[in-house]
């Protein structure tokens, strides 16, 4: 049986060779970010939050007000009324919990039949791969806006009307995470930690369930997230096939906001916040699991 | 790959089975039991990677494909959307009026300028934060989820915050301008401005849904990558250039095919940057883009066939760019 | 060597035990979800659109709606649901008519997603009277509804050729034109509503004239009129043919009407007589705002609208005079699609609720003005008045302009060709291009649109 011959002092040597080296010459994920970094993000965090952040202003607001110039730039008074308001007229009770079962069964869906259809693309041999993968790409060139209404014939027909399933099942077609996947797996997984597996006898499903889907967990995970927030904000698929009195999702519900001959803008603003704070909530949740794979450890020699 | 001398797989001497001496009844059985094995195991090989690629295709054929077919069907005649199955046979018609087209070919036009200005600027700002979001930071998770705050924010709340900014008499933008002496700017009248606040928005929408995607992929380069880098004496942007970039190839591939394809498709931006109701793109369609034009005959004017036709020319121009991508990089390889 | 990394057995990363309950949390939350999904889905099923029976025996009646209607809000659900305990009202609304009705017609075509109830707006009856006829039941047949009780032009917009009636009207907008009174004396113009109705009664040159005392008197503070596009619509809405002639052709280009109301407004914008804005949009609500204009083209929901956006020290400071010319803006009208499930019940209910007594009621507290002219005659609309017009007897001067409004030939594809003229057309005139410029691309954009 043969050994490994790891000289004894070969990690010494290392450990020194690491500490002549300053901190600052190291990039990647172990060095700490230094002033420079935190302004940068700053100045960013305060760009892509400004708008939602101004979206709660309005909501605080009244009509009159936000008609006036300059626009509002702080809170007024008015939040927790047009919140309220906002909540009862769109009954948003009903509408969060099943835009919840449409949008987290299909991230849901869309990240594990992405992650193995990816995998397959990625490290698998066989006929036909290369000219599929150029399919899988090909069905995300036709713009989707036309879909929609032949979409609506088929879901007629099959008497989906109003019903989540109608929403859910054309949103797992998902060309998008399919090549996401692959590249990602092109990138992340290396080959002899496949070929180890497959070593140990392990078929393709379990290399699937021990290898792939915790290397994959980051992209995953950025996946699921991106995907939820799609089916959440989706609108005019939804709009179409759901009813106010039915099933509706968030974007349904908030549509009637603020109706009358004078739209109301700042109760539609505090409908469109409402309809957001979920998703930073499942962002925080998810934002955690984008940390590093287990290929970090185990590849090291 | 060469066989290794300690794996159980194949058959070797002495090999998996410690303490078998090669005798004639167990090796027939172990003989047995790796060939049921191998051949196990050849047919997963075989027809597992096509059960894996069967969900999307099968979805695809469900939900995907008779969109698809009608969309073409349509194109190939005349048909309003008041009466979807009144269809009456044109041929290539709607294909070949596209040629005189003016309002397609500046809605093209508008679409390639409008989607250099926003992809370009906005893969290498997300590559950048992504970056510094791969170092150890503080309060980690509150950036990351205010990377994706633009994307979650409702579209049609963001644009109303961006009309208001790029108004031309009242906006806080033309107001900044104002203060250090320059004329306020017609940001929905005139073509640039309109273009350059169009690219904004789009920018500000996806630059962190991009910055998150190369975040992933940055958090699976090993690191030892880098240190090695790092003992070569590599500083810091040349250990981003020789080892995060390489390793992100895959990745960055497909940020820009997928924001290329974005990018022809761009409809949801420049409608409801308009002031006006139609979705014109602007009064003299300055901001027009393919989709948003696409958008206007098929849903406002309600001309189904001849969208469907420009949704299918859309298509096929991405086709022609991807060809000529695929024509450039081979004469590239084989010159260098 | 060995091999580089651990055999499968021991491969147990960070990820490992803990995955292996993400595993299973994750198959929870399949089957729950699923299991929710089965579940809405089965009440889905029974609440479905098109109306049901709930458990009590009642009969829900549903109404697709867009966001000007306002039923729900002057209590007249309640109220009907008082009178009639065995039915039950809900509605699903839609702010915007913009997202309304694409969707409305892809219900229409397919006959599914239908409601029991299906509003409609001026802008779009003729397409729907049009190609959807069909799909609608007819009105007209309804027990106790008379031709007589809508304004002769409101009935005919809502029927066919051969005389099915396929929804009644609702409101309408009949335009006279609102001023600021303070802004009018400032400028040297009279400020009483009579005599500045003689200013221009008749003819929209003189109106124009108007707008040229004013600007020469107010400068560059404030502007005569609030946009290009309320000219021309008020002065297009005021013709008995516009876009089309009474066999349906399209004659828009060929309209001597069309051109001149064309012309008048660019000349209107090349003098500066107009604001360069698109009503309805967040700066033109700031020049509501900030009084930057004095006269608007005026249905009596405008001046809700005015209201809404205004700052408190306006109120009463504007007046109601008549137009040089009636015209209508605005207006909805209320269908019964075939498809329902609860088409007689459905029908009872449209008819009550645009009867006269509902529809006062409706103008009192929404601001839609009533279709049925029965009602004028109401205490609600006689006696009427508006914050912002102070004591102005709105009712009155809105009563007399509905029925001036000739009956107009309409036609489905309306709206584009006024959105063609105004937003590729005369709005450019305000920008600097000449009113030759504005009406080619208006046209050539029509014309696309129009797939002529």
């Amino acid at each position: 049986m043969t050994t490994t011959v790891t000289p004894p002092e070969a990690p010494i040597v290392k450990e020194q060779k690491r500490s002549r080296l300053p901190k600052s010459a190291r990039a990647g994920g172990t060095l700490h970010g230094g002033p420079l970094a935190y302004v940068i993000l700053a100045v960013f965090t305060l760009v892509s939050l400004f708008p939602l952040v101004w979206t709660a202003i309005a909501a605080s607001r009244d009509n009159q007000r936000l008609a006036e110039n300059p626009p509002p730039l702080w809170f007024g008074s008015n939040l927790m009324k047009n919140l309220e308001i906002a909540w009862k007229d769109a009954n948003l009770g009903e509408a969060f919990l099943n835009t919840t079962i449409v949008a987290g069964i299909s991230a849901l869906t869309i990240v594990v039949l992405s992650t193995v259809a990816g995998f397959a693309f990625a490290k698998l041999r066989f006929k036909g791969r290369n000219a599929l993968m150029l399919l899988v790409i090909g069905t995300m060139m036709v713009p989707p806006q036309l879909s929609i209404i032949p979409l609506y014939m088929m879901v007629a027909k099959l008497d989906w009307t109003d019903q989540l399933q109608a929403v859910i099942f054309p949103s797992l077609v998902s060309a998008f995470g399919v090549f996401f996947m692959r590249q990602y797996l092109l990138q992340a997984l290396p080959d002899e930690v496949i070929e180890a597996a497959r070593v140990d006898g392990a078929s393709s499903w379990r290399v699937v369930w021990h290898v792939v889907f915790p290397a994959a967990r980051p992209a995953m995970a950025v996946l699921g997230m991106l995907m939820f927030v799609q089916a959440w904000n989706d609108f005019l698929w939804p709009f179409l096939v759901l009813t106010q009195t039915g099933n509706p999702t968030v974007q349904v519900a908030v549509a009637g906001l603020g109706r009358g001959y004078t739209p109301d803008q700042s109760l539609i603003m505090a409908g469109a916040l409402l309809g957001t704070l979920p998703l930073l909530l499942v962002f925080a949740i998810f934002g955690k699991q984008i940390v590093g794979g287990i290929m970090q450890g185990a590849v090291k020699g | 790959m060469a066989t290794r001398s300690d794996i159980a797989a194949s058959p070797v001497k002495g090999g998996a089975a410690p303490g078998r001496t090669p005798g004639s009844r167990p090796v027939d059985k172990d003989d047995r039991r790796r060939t049921k094995l191998s051949r196990r195991w050849q047919r997963d090989a075989r027809w597992s990677p096509y059960a894996f690629v069967a969900p999307f295709f099968l979805l695809f054929a469900a939900f995907g494909l008779f969109p698809l077919i009608y969309t073409g069907w349509a194109s190939l005649h005349q048909v309003e959307l008041t009466a979807p199955t009144d269809m009456t046979w044109v041929g290539l018609k709607n294909y070949t009026r596209i040629f005189d087209d003016d309002f397609f070919w500046n809605a093209a036009r508008n679409t390639l300028t409008i989607g250099v200005i926003s992809t370009v600027p906005q893969l290498m700002i997300a590559m950048g934060i992504a970056h510094i979001l791969n170092y150890k930071l503080r309060a980690s998770t509150f950036w990351r989820v205010a990377m994706l705050a633009p994307y979650a924010t409702s579209i049609a709340a963001a644009t109303l915050v961006f009309v208001l900014l790029f108004g031309r008499d009242y906006g806080m933008i033309n107001w900044a301008l104002g203060a250090v002496g320059v004329d306020p700017i017609g940001w929905q009248d005139d073509k640039w401005p309109g273009q350059i606040a169009v690219s904004t928005i789009i920018i500000w929408r996806w630059t962190g849904y991009n910055a998150l995607i190369y975040l992933a992929a940055m958090q699976a380069i090993p690191q030892d990558l880098y240190e090695s880098a790092a003992l070569d004496g590599a500083s810091r942007w040349r250990q981003f250039l020789h080892v995060t970039l390489p390793s992100l190839r895959p990745t960055i591939l497909f940020t820009v095919v997928v924001s290329t394809i974005g990018a022809s498709q761009v409809f949801g931006e420049p409608l409801l940057f308009d002031p006006n109701k139609g979705a014109s793109g602007g009064a003299e369609h300055q901001f027009q883009t393919l989709g948003l034009y696409l958008y206007e005959q098929g849903w406002v004017n309600q001309h189904l066939g001849r969208a469907s036709a420009i949704a299918w020319a859309m298509f096929a121009i991405l086709i022609v760019i991807g060809i000529i991508n695929q024509l450039i990089s081979r004469r590239l390889r084989a010159s260098s | 060597m060995r091999a580089r990394t651990l055999p499968l057995t021991r491969q147990r990363s960070g990820g490992g035990k803990p995955f292996a309950r993400k595993a299973l949390a994750v198959a929870a939350v399949v089957s729950l979800g699923t299991g929710l999904l089965a579940g809405c889905a089965d009440d889905g099923g029974d609440d479905s659109s098109g109306g049901s029976s709930s458990g009590e025996g009642k009969t829900t009646i549903t109404l697709g709606l867009f966001g000007t209607m306002g039923f729900k809000e002057a209590g007249l659900y309640a109220e009907y649901e008082k009178l009639n305990p065995d039915i039950k009202i809900e509605e699903n609304v839609v702010e915007r008519n913009e997202n309304y009705y694409p969707a409305l017609v892809n219900h229409l075509t397919t006959n599914s997603g239908l409601m029991d109830v299906q509003a409609v707006e001026v802008a779009n009856i003729a397409e729907v009277v049009g190609t959807q006829a069909d799909k609608f039941t007819d009105m007209s047949k309804v027990e106790g509804v008379k031709k007589d009780g809508w304004l002769p032009w409101k009935w005919e917009q809502a029927t066919t050729k051969d005389g099915q009636t396929i929804g009644l009207g609702t409101d309408v907008g009949p335009m006279a034109i609102c001023y600021r009174k303070d802004l009018f004396e400032k400028a040297g113009l009279p400020s009483d509503r009579e005599q500045v109705g003689k200013l221009w009664a008749g003819d929209w040159n003189k109106f124009i004239a108007t707008g040229e005392k004013y600007k020469k008197a107010a400068g560059k503070d404030t502007f005569f009129m609030d946009s290009p596009g309320g000219l021309l619509n008020a002065v297009l809405s005021s013709e008995k043919e516009k876009f089309y002639d009474a066999s349906g052709q399209v004659i828009y280009k060929t309209n001597p009407a069309v051109k001149a109301a064309f012309d008048l407004t660019a000349e209107a914008a090349e003098k500066g007589l107009v604001q360069s804005q698109t009503q309805f949009q967040p700066a033109w609500d700031t020049t509501i705002a900030n009084s930057k204009f004095a006269t608007v083209a005026c249905p009596p929901w405008m001046l809700g609208y005015i209201k809404g956006k205004s700052k408190a020290d306006a109120a009463g400071k504007w007046d109601v005079a008549v137009a040089p010319k009636s015209g209508n803006w605005g207006g909805s009208f209320l269908g019964v699609p075939k498809s329902g499930k609860n088409v007689e019940e459905a029908q009872k209910l449209v008819a009550w609720l645009t009867a006269p007594e509902q529809q006062a009621k409706l103008f009192k507290v929404q601001g839609s003005f009533p279709s049925a002219p029965a009602a004028y005659s109401s205490p609600e609309v006689t006696g009427a008045t508006n914050e912002m017009t102070g004591d102005a007897p709105i009712g009155e001067i809105f009563s007399e302009a509905a029925k001036q409004i000739p009956v107009q030939v309409i036609g489905p594809k309306d709206q584009i060709i006024q959105q063609g003229l105004t937003d590729n057309g005369v709005i450019l005139v305000t920008k600097g291009k000449s009113a030759k410029e504005a009406w080619e691309t208006a046209t050539k954009t029509i014309d696309n649109n129009l797939d002529q």
